[in-house]
């Protein structure tokens, strides 16, 4: 009902412009270390393909083919960047220390540097695929109007921090908290 | 190595706290208890640098100039200190004020995020790093300040997002103009390149754009609109914690700049300042003294009492950096004090508008202690914490010949004792047969304790200044002392 394009071409177009984009993506990815690429824009261009999806499919089908909210990619992107800073700290060295196993000739990249700077880039490319894909979650689901059917869609299967972010905090029985302080407050800052 | 610590912490906590904890006390519990570690290490950290010197870490072994440096010396450790003070105390005062049901799940997690950004703009040593600090600490603050907030609230908070993206704007162009300028963004690159040019009118200009940049961070004078109104919309334990340390970080950028960053010629800069710091402790405690309800006239006070560090800052001498450090250390654990009072005020009144509140210090005359030993120290009463700094503040003023900011910032203090004695007979003293004192909520006991923590310590800075003093100019000799920094991050570089 609320899918914005409905055309069969912009449909098989965009499944194959995700498939490409993707390989993109990875290939930028790989490549980050010595040329142009890396994490930030790898990560940019998979969000890219995930909205382009989006358009396709609707954006509440491709929140239930999610199945978690997709902050929670960012927030595992962010643990695997801190943990990859970290692996030096074990050996008495600073943070962020890099160690790489170089290795030449691979096909179509060229030179693959795998080691922790690596790892640091996978976090930050799940860091920008978590949060742009979430922004735009947010930002369509306010312009469709879908806000009920998010909010059944999350709650099959969310956790209480998996409330969408836009949402009002539940009031509880306590009648204190919210309704009496906010009054207050906004008595007396009316002045 | 330990310098890292108190970055990684928080981080680790607050992803930790995201990912794996589902239930919300379990959450309490481990945050509760990460704050508590927090504490404990950064004392360790501060008493590993007073004891064997300042520590330097160079993250991913980039040697000085390249790569980005944190550096852990005597004043860095102490705000270290003090941010995992404010935020333990304000964390396990949360707990009081909100009932684990109406806690937002976000909440904690970006508590820790802010810590972050508190922590690491204190330890780098990086223009741009710090630059990124900030980002991390104001995202973390834009959140926070709207995560439980109505409508109404939001409209309130829109002008602190407003001109605080406007300072991060004119933040990078800093970063910018300091590249371009230097060709650097170390500290202390920068403070050997800056003393070849010493004075040059760009050096001028740069300093003049660091000091509107720091100054929006700080609140002042003519750019402090947006903290009055933003600070009282949040829950009293997050209103406690952005009140004690966050323009906090802008006087501590303005002490690192000025001491040991540009060279200490800039007349013209430090006579803006002065005045600029003159009018902001009048107007803010003016504003204070007109605000009805208690957690106004706090916001306002803290725009005073910034004041009175930046004009310590202008005086340029060890002695007064002293001052303004010892100060700005008893205004962080006092005003965040003095808010969590108003949040038991809140809890046992039913509101904190003056004309609504009152028989407390009948009711709950510990609470009453509490308060007044707070309040009297804030106002700088012989022999409470906040005697010292501005007794050192006048005294650095006086030597300096500079009568009239002396004059002003007298006439401040008294100022503030009587929007302080306006909160003590509105709240305290005042009996009113109307007023109901709702006892039998017993949040307002917990609370009573946290507040009595943060008063012992105040007191005891105020009985033991000698030690405190003293701690206090040796971080201000580490922050004039220019060469002694440059030789710690550069090594044996010219």
């Amino acid at each position: 009902m609320n899918t914005p394009q409905t055309s069969i071409i912009f449909s098989r177009v965009a499944l194959v412009v995700f498939f490409i984009a993707n390989v993109v993506a990875i290939y930028l990815l790989l490549r980050g270390h010595n040329y142009p690429g890396g994490g930030f824009i790898a990560g940019v261009a998979t969000a890219v393909s995930i909205i382009l999806l989006s358009f396709v499919s609707g954006v509440e089908t491709l929140h239930r083919f999610f199945r978690f909210d997709p902050i929670r990619i960012a927030t595992v992107g962010l643990l695997i960047a801190v943990i990859a800073g970290c692996l030096p700290l074990f050996l008495g060295l600073p943070y962020l220390t890099t160690f790489n196993y170089k290795w030449y000739d691979v096909p179509v990249i060229g030179e693959l540097y795998l080691g922790t700077p690596l790892l640091f880039d996978v976090g930050v490319y799940m860091v920008v695929v978590g949060v742009v894909v979430k922004t735009v979650f947010i930002l369509m689901t306010s312009t469709f109007n879908l806000t009920e059917v998010m909010k059944e869609e999350a709650s099959l299967y969310a956790s209480p921090l998996e409330e969408p972010i836009e949402e009002h905090p539940v009031v509880g029985s306590d009648v204190f908290e919210k309704e009496a302080a906010a009054e207050a407050a906004r008595k007396n800052l009316n002045r | 190595m330990q310098v890292i610590f108190p970055l990684l912490i928080p981080l680790l906590t607050a992803i930790l706290g995201l990912l794996a904890i589902r239930s919300s006390a379990g959450r309490r519990l481990f945050f509760a208890a990460s704050a508590g570690g927090q504490l404990l290490f950064s004392l360790w950290l501060l008493a590993s640098v007073f004891s064997s010197g300042s520590q330097v870490m160079y993250l991913g072994g980039w040697s000085a100039p390249y790569g980005i440096v944190l550096v852990a010396d005597p004043i860095a450790a102490i705000m270290v200190v003090l941010v995992c003070l404010t935020a333990f105390s304000c964390i396990l005062y949360g707990f009081q004020e909100t009932s684990i049901r109406n806690e937002h799940p976000l909440r904690l997690p970006l508590i820790q995020f802010l810590v972050l950004g508190l922590n690491l703009s204190f330890l780098t040593g990086d223009l741009f790093n710090l630059f990124v600090a900030f980002e991390v600490m104001l995202l973390a603050s834009y959140a926070l300040l709207t995560l439980e907030a109505d409508d109404w609230d939001v409209r309130q908070a829109f002008p602190y997002l407003a001109i605080n993206l406007f300072g991060s704007a004119f933040l990078i162009a800093l970063c910018a103009f300091a590249y371009g300028l230097f060709g650097t963004l170390n500290f202390a690159h920068i403070a050997v390149r800056a003393q070849e040019m010493s004075g040059e009118p760009l050096l001028v200009a740069f300093g003049m754009l660091a000091m509107l940049v720091f100054g929006i961070k700080a609140g002042l004078f003519p750019l402090y609109y947006w903290l009055p109104n933003a600070y009282p919309i949040m829950p009293i334990a997050l209103a406690a914690l952005f009140g004690g340390m966050l323009t906090k970080v802008g006087v501590y950028v303005l002490l690192r700049l000025f001491g040991t960053i540009l060279p200490h010629d800039m007349d013209l800069l430090y006579v803006v300042l002065a005045w600029l710091s003159a009018a902001t402790m009048f107007f803010g405690v003016l504003g204070a003294a007109s605000r009805p309800y208690i957690r106004g006239i706090l916001s306002f006070h803290i725009l005073s009492q910034v004041g009175f560090m930046m004009l310590a800052i202008t005086f340029m001498t060890p002695f007064a950096f002293a001052a303004a450090i010892l100060y700005m250390a008893h205004n962080i654990i006092v005003k965040s004090g003095l808010f969590l009072v108003g949040g038991a005020v809140m809890v046992l009144n039913r509101t904190d508008k003056l004309e609504n509140t009152g028989n407390l210090w009948v009711r709950t005359p510990v609470l009453g202690v509490g308060f007044l030993l707070l309040a009297l120290s804030l106002a700088g009463i012989p022999p409470l914490s906040g005697f010292w700094g501005k007794y050192m503040i006048i005294v650095a003023g006086f030597t300096a010949g500079e009568y009239v900011l002396v004059a002003i910032a007298i006439v401040t203090g008294l100022l503030t004792l009587f929007s302080m004695l306006k909160i003590w007979m509105g709240s305290f003293w005042q009996s009113k047969e109307s007023v109901p004192v709702v006892t039998s909520d017993r949040r307002w006991i917990p609370m009573t304790v946290i507040v009595g923590g943060l008063t012992v310590i105040s007191l005891i800075i105020g009985l033991l200044p000698e030690f405190f003093i003293q701690m206090a100019m040796t971080a201000a000799e580490g922050l004039l002392d220019k060469d002694a920094y440059i030789r710690l991050v550069l090594g044996d570089l010219p």
